[in-house]
């Protein structure tokens, strides 16, 4: 058996998915808390696309703004500012009353604690959403509620109260209703959370299987192995989504360095054989390619001998470590073919976060150079 | 600082306003229906009393021949009499419209101006009436269509009229004291004239009296000392040659309507004894609710090395809190309509009110269920709620254990054929079960005493039916002496419209106890033998026959003041002076207190006794037509009278029957009024309940309306899902009121019985209460749940679900 949690998270779409139409479209989303404490920003100004046919994971750790973030697509809560399109249709430009309505017909929610009504059969609750929408008849409704509950593996306990069976069948009984409308996108906030591990994985396994009958699913997570199965990785910290190249070149930073590294990097970019000088006038810097490659070269012969070493999209470096390796001095220029993308951050407020923030210089000088790394990325 | 202890109770008052709102709005509303009742109860007993008293009424009222003002000088020496006053009395009519007169009794004392008995309070204009002024008792005052100012036309025995100028208006509350009570409400229209203005209505013999009012020294309450003084003052005017018609005795405590007050005061007590009942059952409901909500605190504070003891400490404090809250509102709030309502019923009732002011009673009775009832109610609730382990009550767990499914519950879980909307609001609905019972036990209390106000009120109209069956006659008529009855018979038969005619005869008697003292005044009635114009109730034995010689038939009062008295017993009266003996053949019912000393003999028998044989003063006519309305009855009264006139027999008096049963019921109007005002209470006491269960269930299940919400509710549907569970509730509680109706029917008709009658009730039942109850209920339930299901709507997910 495979282990999940040895499978790293995809945190970028693929590249066919996303070609297309956003199905989702979350731009610049804000949400300020007011209480008496003061305000609190559980969303900055995020900016997501979902496209149909993926199965996205929200992961971040307890209070990092994933749930906010899934309400805000839900409509189960309003964002300060920004939009949320779905569709064709502004979510937040709906009334409660109207949101309502539209979200029985266009979205399925699965919630932690699976909110199914205590005084309704697990076939009522089924057949519930079908009957706010007015979609088929009585018995259409029953018929169709039977079939998701055989397709969960609750063909045998419809008539049976919630409180009467386990949690994981409670779930699955849950996610039967989010599908009773036949929703194009399922939003499940922590689906897993109240579940055992083997459920948790029954349920995903369900998930997996409703994306390959076409449905588009946005799940919220803390679990990073459950993310690993999911098509896509989305890592929020305090309000803010961890930039993907971050999450994907740098796993073993905790997700407060990520943030602080999605702040201060910056994009640049380089023509092809171009020589580039950042950071390598002594100073701390951390060079992450995010398209191109970037090659490592003597200084002296630039053109005629071929690289030290050459760094694909993903890789990164510590400048500081170059000199180390090559304290005669080394030259890094885009690579001859194609232009160098990639992300920087430099100087002496790097310098300083790198030196007092616990952990993270071991995290990046213990590691070798990724070109004597038997994983390395050249 | 203030301890957390204090720190957690105000921050739980605070934290959820409207569950606050909620448990006190429960408690105020016991208190104010209490504080209203209990308010209503200690001014109407102390203001009626008091406000009587200070007429200085008579104790003991006789009415004669002629006496002379040097004889009521010389009675106020008899020993015991405090003061004694003559007072000329007479009646004639005055005219209210063109061609429409109506009854008014004269009255006129030696010197209005130093008028010292059954004083009356001037309410406006002047006093004492001058020369050819009259001053009116206001409350049949509007009957006249007269105005402070204007001049009213008063009929003269010769057929003359005289106009007298209205220059003041009085309040007499001695209005009924001496015709037995509820003469009140039968009594014409009262007048004051002076000795002058006698002269001028042809009142021959000025400063000569026919009634004469005494007040006694010592206790007037004491019944044996007032038969005492009465029996010394009959004995000086029998030694001067007056002839005693009739006496009274009253003690100066004792009003007129007291009786009806009493009545009111009844149906106060055992309606008092329900809303306190209800009031418990509310909080009990509100507070259980409350602690349900409280349970995660609970374990909190249990975790954190709270002792039980502390922890019922806090919400016993908090029940404090809520109890003193309410007192605050309440409290002022049924002082203002408790006022109200006494200022009403002393209009309709003629008593007194001396004005706001504070009930000490009643204050300290409001606090003490201010703060005890609260406490009690809670005492379970808290007790079991602070019993939770901690674990229980941090994880919930409790709360989640799979439902034990009882037989109801397995019955509404295959509820299938209807709309999942009805499904689930059945289903909300049985889900508190204990709730629910106390909800309902609330609204059906509340129900079956607002269906039992109506049914009460039939009983009442049926009694009222059975007494109108002592005057089938459609027209009265009075002539000023006895005629013939053969010539007015005859006369009246002429008239168009009249099937038939009864010349009935009456007198007054005394009756004579058996150790030779002279009893209370008692009324003779005798209409002819086999009179189809009387049907009688018949307590024990027989009515009058045709050829029954002495035979007389009592009133109930004569069996509750003489509980030995029976069938076959003899009873001696003196009657126009002469002593009779009579055997009593039959008790019968009229309206018992309220009847005073009744007694029906033959017409041949009586009619020969007091010197008319074949002679009547009153006729009883009938109209060939059934069901004339009092308009069509007055006409056909007025076509009598102008045809009598015409052949120059004088009419005194005419009063249809109709009029006859309105002035009847006047007095059980008021009752019946204030039935509708207690059972409106008793219905807004079950409304504010089921308001307050249906908001805490809303409020307990804001979780499930996220859900419904999420799921794709729309408003309509939450309304409706909350409005039914309301509906069913409502529907429910009005199955049980009316089964509940009927007991509580029968203990408040018989409370006001006793109180009126002196007896059990007949009860009487009317589909009304329970039609109006059932379109009430249902209104009341929406509206109920209306509030609640606002909220439900308004309940954005984010706040239930969002953040869990």
């Amino acid at each position: 058996m495979v282990s999940i949690a040895s499978v790293q998270p995809n945190y970028f779409p693929p590249p066919d998915q996303c070609a297309g139409q956003p199905l989702i479209e979350m731009a610049d989303i804000v949400k300020t808390f007011k209480n008496a404490a003061g305000e609190f920003s559980a969303l900055k100004g995020i900016s997501a696309c979902f496209y149909p046919g993926e199965f996205v994971s929200v992961v971040g750790k307890s209070g990092s703004g994933k749930s906010t973030l899934a309400n805000m697509i839900t409509g189960i809560d309003h964002p300060t500012s920004g939009t949320v399109r779905i569709g064709d249709t502004y979510v937040h430009s709906l009334s409660e009353n109207a949101m309502s309505v539209w979200r029985g017909v266009n979205l399925g929610i699965v919630f932690q604690f699976f909110q199914l009504m205590p005084t309704l059969t697990l076939l009522e609750n089924v057949m519930l959403p079908m009957y706010l929408a007015r979609q088929l008849t009585p018995a259409g409704r029953e018929q169709r509620a039977r079939q998701l509950l055989r397709t969960v593996g609750l063909g045998d306990l419809e008539d049976k109260l919630p409180a009467a069976v386990s949690g994981g069948q409670q779930q699955s009984a849950a996610i039967a209703r989010a599908l009773a409308t036949d929703p194009p996108i399922l939003i499940a906030d922590e689906p897993t959370g109240n579940l055992d591990s083997r459920t948790a994985d029954e349920v995903v396994d369900l998930f997996a299987s409703l994306i390959d009958q076409g449905k588009s699913i946005l799940m919220v997570t803390h679990d990073i192995s459950l993310a690993a199965r999911t098509t896509r990785t989305l890592l929020i910290s305090d309000g803010e989504l961890i930039n993907p190249w971050v999450a994907c070149a740098l796993p073993d930073l905790d997700h407060s360095q990520m943030l602080w590294l999605t702040h201060h990097l910056q994009y640049r970019s380089s023509l092809a054989g171009e020589v580039l000088t950042y950071a390598m006038d002594g100073s701390e810097g951390l060079l992450l390619v995010t398209g191109g490659c970037l090659e490592l070269r003597q200084p002296e012969g630039i053109q005629d001998r071929p690289p030290l070493a050459r760094l694909g999209e993903g890789s990164w470096l510590l400048t500081s470590e170059l000199r180390r390796y090559y304290p005669a001095g080394i030259e890094l220029t885009a690579g001859q073919n194609t232009p160098l993308e990639f992300l920087l951050v430099e100087g002496a407020e790097f310098a300083r976060w790198l030196g007092e923030t616990p952990g993270v210089e071991a995290a990046l000088r213990g590691r070798p150079l990724p070109w004597q790394s038997t994983e390395g990325n050249l | 600082m203030r301890r957390p202890r204090w720190q957690k109770v105000l921050a739980d008052l605070r934290s959820n306003p409207t569950r606050s709102l909620l448990v006190v709005a429960s408690i105020a509303v016991g208190l104010f229906a209490l504080g209203v009742m209990a308010t209503i109860y200690a001014v109407s007993m102390e203001d009626i009393q008091r406000g009587y008293a200070l007429h200085n009424p008579a104790n003991i009222a006789i009415q004669s021949t002629l006496i002379s003002q040097g004889l009521v000088e010389r009675l106020a020496e008899v020993d015991g009499v405090r003061q004694a006053e003559g007072a000329r009395l007479f009646s004639t009519r005055v005219q209210a419209n063109p061609g429409k007169w109506i009854a008014i009794d004269f009255q006129a004392t030696n010197d209005s101006a130093e008028m010292q008995i059954n004083r009356p309070t001037l309410l406006e204009g002047s006093w004492p009436p001058g020369d050819s002024e009259v001053v009116l008792d206001g409350y049949k005052l509007p009957n006249t269509n007269a105005s402070l100012g204007d001049s009213i036309t008063v009929e003269l025995p010769s057929g003359m009229t005289r106009q007298l100028k209205l220059v003041g208006v009085v309040q007499d509350q001695t209005i009924g004291a001496f015709r037995g009570a509820g003469g009140y409400f039968n009594a014409p229209v009262q007048a004051f004239v002076n000795q002058h203005t006698l002269e001028l209505l042809e009142q021959s013999l000025p400063k000569r009296f026919n009634l004469l009012f005494l007040t006694v020294e010592g206790d007037s309450a004491n019944a044996a000392h007032l038969e005492e003084v009465s029996a010394r003052v009959r004995d000086v005017l029998e030694k001067n040659d007056v002839q005693i018609f009739t006496s009274t005795l009253r003690s100066s405590t004792d009003h007129p309507n007291l009786y009806l007050a009493r009545a009111l005061l009844a149906v106060l007590v055992v309606i008092g004894l329900f809303v306190v009942f209800l009031s418990g059952i509310l909080i009990t409901n509100t507070l259980q609710a409350l602690l349900n909500q409280q349970v995660q605190q609970i374990g909190i504070l249990k975790s954190v090395g709270a002792q039980r003891r502390q922890i019922v400490g806090i919400y016993l404090m908090l029940n404090l809190l809520y109890g003193l809250i309410a007192l605050v509102i309440a409290l002022p709030l049924s002082f203002q309509v408790a006022f109200w309502i006494v200022d009403y019923l002393t209009v309709q009732m003629n008593t007194s009110f001396f004005g706001y002011r504070i009930i000490p009673a009643v204050i300290l009775v409001e606090v003490a269920i201010a703060v005890l009832m609260p406490q009690l109610a809670a005492l379970a609730p808290v007790l079991q709620g602070t019993r939770i382990s901690v674990q229980e009550a941090l994880s919930g767990i409790r709360q989640n254990h799979p439902p034990n499914q009882g037989w109801l519950d397995r019955r509404i879980s295959q509820l299938r054929n209807f709309s999942l909307l009805l499904v689930i609001s059945l289903r909300n609905t049985f889900r508190r079960k204990g709730r629910l019972a106390l909800t309902v036990l609330t609204l059906t209390l509340g129900g079956a005493v607002f269906i039992a106000t109506f049914n009460v009120r039939v009983s009442l109209v049926d009694y009222l039916d059975k007494i109108v069956q002592y005057f089938l006659a459609d027209v009265n008529i009075t002539l000023d002496r006895p005629y013939r009855k053969e010539e007015i018979n005859s006369l009246i038969l002429e008239v168009p419209g009249v099937k038939m005619v009864e010349g009935w005869a009456f007198a007054r008697s005394e009756l004579l106890l058996s150790d030779g003292s002279v009893g209370e005044s008692v009324f003779l009635l005798a209409p002819p033998a086999e009179s189809p114009l009387v049907k009688p109730i018949m307590l024990d034995g027989r009515w009058i026959r045709a050829g029954d010689q002495n035979a007389i038939t009592l009133s109930e009062l004569f069996r509750d003041r003489f509980p030995d008295l029976g069938i076959g017993d003899t009873i001696r009266l003196r009657v126009n002076g002469d002593e009779t003996d009579w055997v009593v053949v039959g008790f019968y019912q009229l309206a018992g207190k309220v009847s005073g000393f009744a007694a029906y003999t033959s017409y041949e028998y009586l009619s020969e006794l007091i010197h008319q044989t074949g002679r009547s003063v009153t006729y009883r006519v009938v109209s060939s037509q059934l069901g004339l309305s009092n308009t069509q009855q007055e006409a056909l009264g007025r076509a009598i009278e102008a045809h009598l006139e015409r052949s120059g027999i004088s009419v005194v008096d005419v009063t249809t029957g109709e009029n006859l049963s309105e002035t009847t019921s006047d007095g059980f109007n008021v009752l019946t009024a204030f039935l509708l005002f207690l059972s409106l209470l008793t219905a807004l006491v079950g409304s504010i309940g089921l308001t307050g269960t249906m908001s805490l269930n809303v409020m307990e299940r804001t979780r499930e309306v996220g859900v419904l919400r999420a799921i794709g509710a729309s408003d309509r549907i939450l309304m409706v899902t909350v409005l039914v569970e309301g509906a069913i509730i409502g529907s429910m509680s009005w199955l049980l009121a009316s089964v509940a109706a009927f007991p509580i029917s029968a203990l408040i008709s018989d409370a006001i019985s006793q109180s009126l009658f002196g007896g059990p009730a007949d009860f009487g039942y009317t589909p009304t209460g329970f039609i109006i109850w059932l379109v009430a209920v249902v209104i009341l339930s929406v509206l109920a749940s209306v509030m609640p299901a606002r909220s439900a709507t308004h309940l954005t997910i984010r706040e239930v679900l969002a953040y869990e």
